[in-house]
């Protein structure tokens, strides 16, 4: 049976993404929350209806622009006819392999994840990065079965996008759709069950900060998750 | 008088009109319907429907860019890509799908992302592509979930959480819950897509939801 995802963007979140005002970042762990949950699809559509119908309702001044010109302008080209019009850039979705495991990554990630960096090890915990960041880091974020992510705390903001399999930590357990999203004032242990993996997408505005004792010797090493 | 005109107009409208097989004789574009506009663009290269289009969306598209950018030039230059999509790709559109002014937003939308995300003159970075299905997602069964919570929000007396709606959907749900309008009437009232009413009633409800129990992030 499917996972029925819990954890969703909140409604600012989606009017912000359909907007198109989220930082790219952000906006992209929304979209691949978006193309996972399909509740969040139908309220997306109606806050793209909703925002649109404002534009089209505003009222405005008559204004000194020359629109003429630029309507000459355009309808000077050609139409593309359905076919051309309808092709798309668009890539086979190219499994993702790490740990002779096979994912199918979400619509909005394909693309990206195509020029991912090398997939980095340390213990059962894989990381690759999405050459997207701008502010922020995003990586995949791979965490075999019966792992611990050890406990830390975040310097910024941490968004985790389950993307397959299952994690759970102090406060609850997420599979493949929920977003987790962690301020600077949450601590939390992630780890995986004994008998699943995980594979997520991992949104950071700043490195972590391991809390407890000779995991704090990770810190020099933060860089490896972020 | 006015109405008699009216009802004559009318009936010659609807009556079957004997064509010219080639050119539909195009009906003027009345009460916006835009999706008839783009429609006849699309099937008949219809310059004079774009014009129309144009001219309603152009100067609306602006403002929306003015707020966005806060230059004119930038806003010129997205009216103008836009535009020019929509003329280029009108073929695409597919009015079973969704208002005209849909698509035309989330055509300017992705303009938009795209021109700012150039101007930071970055290559191997997210685009609007990635960020916003072109399309649709596959149709979901239907709406158990809003009907079950109609019933639910009128049991729990939900009124005193509507003031804190935005306006436009406070105003549909107090029609729609208060003086039991139904969806069609609401639409002519307002003289807003049907559409746009459902799909209000349903952020409303989510909202509603979501100051009840929070659960979302």
């Amino acid at each position: 049976m499917a996972h029925a995802i819990k954890f969703h963007p909140g409604m600012s979140l989606l009017e912000q993404h359909a907007e198109g005002t989220l930082s790219a970042d952000v906006a992209l762990a929304v979209a691949a929350h978006i193309d996972l949950c399909p509740h969040c699809q139908q309220l997306s559509r109606d806050i793209t209806a909703d925002l649109a119908c404002q534009l089209a309702q505003q009222p405005v001044k008559t204004n000194t622009t020359d629109w003429q010109q630029m309507l000459n302008d355009i309808m000077a080209q050609p139409q593309l006819s359905k076919q051309v019009a309808a092709i798309q850039p668009h890539l086979p979705a190219e499994p993702i392999i790490v740990n002779q495991r096979e994912f199918i990554l979400p619509r909005s990630l394909q693309r990206l994840a195509a020029n991912r960096g090398k997939w980095l090890h340390l213990g059962g915990i894989a990381t690759a990065k999405l050459p997207a960041g701008n502010d922020y880091h995003i990586s995949l974020l791979y965490i075999d079965k019966n792992t611990e992510v050890p406990q830390h705390t975040h310097l910024g903001l941490e968004m985790t996008l389950v993307l397959a399999g299952k994690i759970v930590d102090e406060n609850g357990e997420y599979g493949a759709g929920d977003l987790l999203i962690n301020s600077p004032d949450d601590t939390h242990t992630p780890r995986t069950m004994a008998d699943e993996d995980c594979l997520c997408l991992s949104v950071l505005s700043a490195p972590l900060k391991f809390k407890k004792g000779l995991t704090r010797l990770l810190n020099p090493l933060q860089q490896f998750f972020y | 008088m006015l109405k008699l005109a009216k009802v004559a107009r009318h009936d010659r409208g609807s009556s079957p009109i004997p064509d010219t097989q080639a050119s539909m004789t195009r009906p003027e574009i009345t009460n916006n319907n835009w999706e008839e506009a783009l429609t006849f663009v699309a099937l008949q290269r219809d310059r004079s429907a774009y014009a129309e289009l144009f001219n309603y969306f152009a100067p609306r598209l602006k403002a929306f860019g003015m707020k966005m950018f806060g230059n004119e030039q930038q806003a010129l230059e997205m009216v103008q890509d836009t535009m020019l999509n929509v003329w280029k790709k009108a073929a695409l559109f597919d009015a079973s799908r969704g208002c005209a002014s849909t698509w035309i937003f989330t055509i300017a939308r992705n303009v938009r992302f795209d021109m700012l995300r150039k101007k930071q003159s970055r290559k191997d970075d997210i685009s609007a592509d990635d960020l916003w299905l072109n399309g649709e997602y596959p149709e979901q069964e239907a709406d158990i979930d809003t009907s079950q919570w109609d019933t639910q929000l009128l049991m729990d007396k939900l009124a005193p959480h509507f003031t804190s709606l935005p306006p436009a959907q406070r105003e549909i749900i107090e029609k729609v819950y208060l003086q039991e309008k139904s969806h069609q009437e609401v639409s002519d009232e307002l003289a807003i897509p049907l559409g746009t009413v459902k799909s209000r009633i349903r952020l409303a409800l989510d909202r509603l939801r979501e100051a009840l129990d929070g659960a979302r992030n």
